[in-house]
């Protein structure tokens, strides 16, 4: 298992790495559109080689335009299809009923014991980002939220000494050390990933606690505490962000893979 | 005499009252936002809309309360990018149209499930004619959820022209959506993919 974990890394190095040189070429636009775009007098809208080329930018192109590469499309989406048939008919009818039988305070608890536990992830990260703040936040909500909150179940460190969750992890350390995303990747059950937060997602499972069920329950036993969890974060929030997300869309597959993108994007500027 | 006066004042006060209403009709983008939310959940609040055969009436009246504050055209116009300019005025007119009643299907319903979200102003930004408007929504599980609302000043009022939740922006998602399909076929095609995801609602 260690092993495996450490080929997957150094594979995901290399690759990342060998990406460097050519992921800027990769736009998903069209290159015929580029010329077109500056040779047009007119400014319609900002074209991502007007952004590219360092002007000021006004406040309407605040948000910067992440360029995606998506070598893998046709693999990619076939494995959106089956995750978007297995959310529909087995997570999303599952999640449904659990959240009738458990009332959301109770729901809330499970949440908020999993992130207590998942503290070392948020902890070492913050260390490795140089956020010695964070991470000072982050042991002292351990301490306050594993006694008073009760083995974890409850956040007073929030509630009442307002102490914010930092959500740093592996993903973003590696994108702070300039590590480039990659080629995306839409993995079966894990959904939206690109090669960095692939190897980000390795590093924060060995260094999440709850990983070590493994050595107890064996890998089924880590299987099912975590669908275990997905399945309590649908009944929360996840399922409404998920179908926000991929239900207006006209093309569910580019919506879910821009968003993911954006919102990991944002997550590393902060 | 004495009536000419008072005449000549009341319309001087007059006067001033009207423009400086006017003035005031200008209204700053983050309080346009926040007012016009206060408004749509008193809509989502009403206790005569409530329940399962009002939806549609509560749906029409919270649309025509909040659709104003939206520029669509400048909507469809960013999210279309650099094929808007290729369109004629007619194939435009039917786009607007199309992308208005996409985001009206997709987003109105969400409200139904309006359970107490509390929105909390947290800052605006202006620069000339653009602005930013930050919120954040505290969904009932305590998730807060930031919200951006981009605004330009169109004839004097300040209207949304895309929404930004969590840094994903509403309009740029669309838009490579829709470049994705034009660049693989047509404008056509695309027109039709919305036309079959409208009809399936």
């Amino acid at each position: 298992m260690g092993k495996f974990a450490l080929l997957l890394f150094f594979f995901g190095v290399s690759i990342c790495l060998s990406q460097t040189r050519v992921s800027g070429m990769e736009l998903s636009v069209p290159e015929e559109q580029t010329p077109e775009a500056k040779s047009d007098g007119e400014n319609i809208l900002p074209t991502v080689a007007d952004i590219k080329m360092g002007e000021q930018e006004p406040l309407y192109v605040e948000l910067e335009t992440v360029l995606i590469s998506d070598p893998i499309q046709p693999y990619n989406r076939a494995i959106f299809d089956f995750n978007d048939d297995t959310y529909r008919y087995v997570m999303k009818p599952i999640s449904t009923g659990y959240k009738k039988a458990f009332p959301k305070k109770v729901r809330i608890s499970i949440r908020n014991f999993f992130l207590n536990i998942k503290m070392p992830v948020r902890f070492v990260n913050c260390l490795l980002q140089g956020k010695i703040e964070g991470a000072s936040t982050e042991m002292a909500r351990f301490i306050i939220n594993t006694t008073i909150g009760l083995g974890g179940l409850f956040d007073p460190a929030k509630s009442q000494f307002h102490l914010e969750r930092q959500d740093e992890d592996f993903g973003q350390t590696l994108a702070k050390y300039k590590l480039k995303s990659g080629p995306y990747i839409e993995w079966p059950f894990l959904g939206p990933s690109t090669v960095r937060e692939t190897i980000g997602y390795v590093g924060d499972t060995i260094l999440n606690p709850v990983s070590f069920i493994v050595f107890i329950a064996g890998p089924l036993g880590a299987f099912g505490t975590n669908a275990f969890y997905q399945n309590n974060e649908i009944s929360l929030d996840k399922g409404a962000t998920y179908e926000n997300i991929t239900e207006p869309a006209i093309d569910p597959y580019i919506a879910l893979q821009y968003a993911y993108i954006q919102y990991r994007h944002k997550k590393i500027k902060e | 005499m004495n009536y000419r006066k008072i005449r000549l004042i009341t319309s001087i006060v007059l006067f001033l009252l009207v423009s400086v209403s006017a003035s005031l009709q200008a209204v700053e983008p983050g309080k346009l936002i926040m007012d016009t939310i206060d408004k749509g959940i008193l809509i989502l609040k009403d206790p005569a809309l409530k329940g399962e055969e009002k939806v549609q009436e509560r749906r029409q009246k919270l649309w025509e309360e909040i659709s104003p504050v939206f520029n669509f055209e400048e909507m469809s116009k960013r999210a279309l990018g650099l094929y808007w300019k290729k369109c004629s005025p007619e194939e435009k007119k039917e786009f607007v149209e199309l992308f208005t009643s996409i985001l009206k299907d997709a987003y109105i319903g969400k409200t139904d499930t309006y359970s107490g979200e509390k929105i909390v102003l947290i800052k605006e930004k202006i620069e000339s004619n653009y602005a930013n408007v930050q919120t954040r929504f505290v969904t009932i599980n305590g998730t807060e959820v930031l919200v951006g609302f981009c605004m330009m000043d169109t004839q004097e009022k300040w209207k949304v022209y895309d929404v930004v939740i969590e840094g994903v922006s509403m309009v740029n998602n669309y838009r490579n959506q829709f470049n994705s399909i034009l660049v693989k076929s047509s404008y056509k095609e695309l027109v039709q993919k919305i036309k079959e995801k409208k009809a399936r609602g």
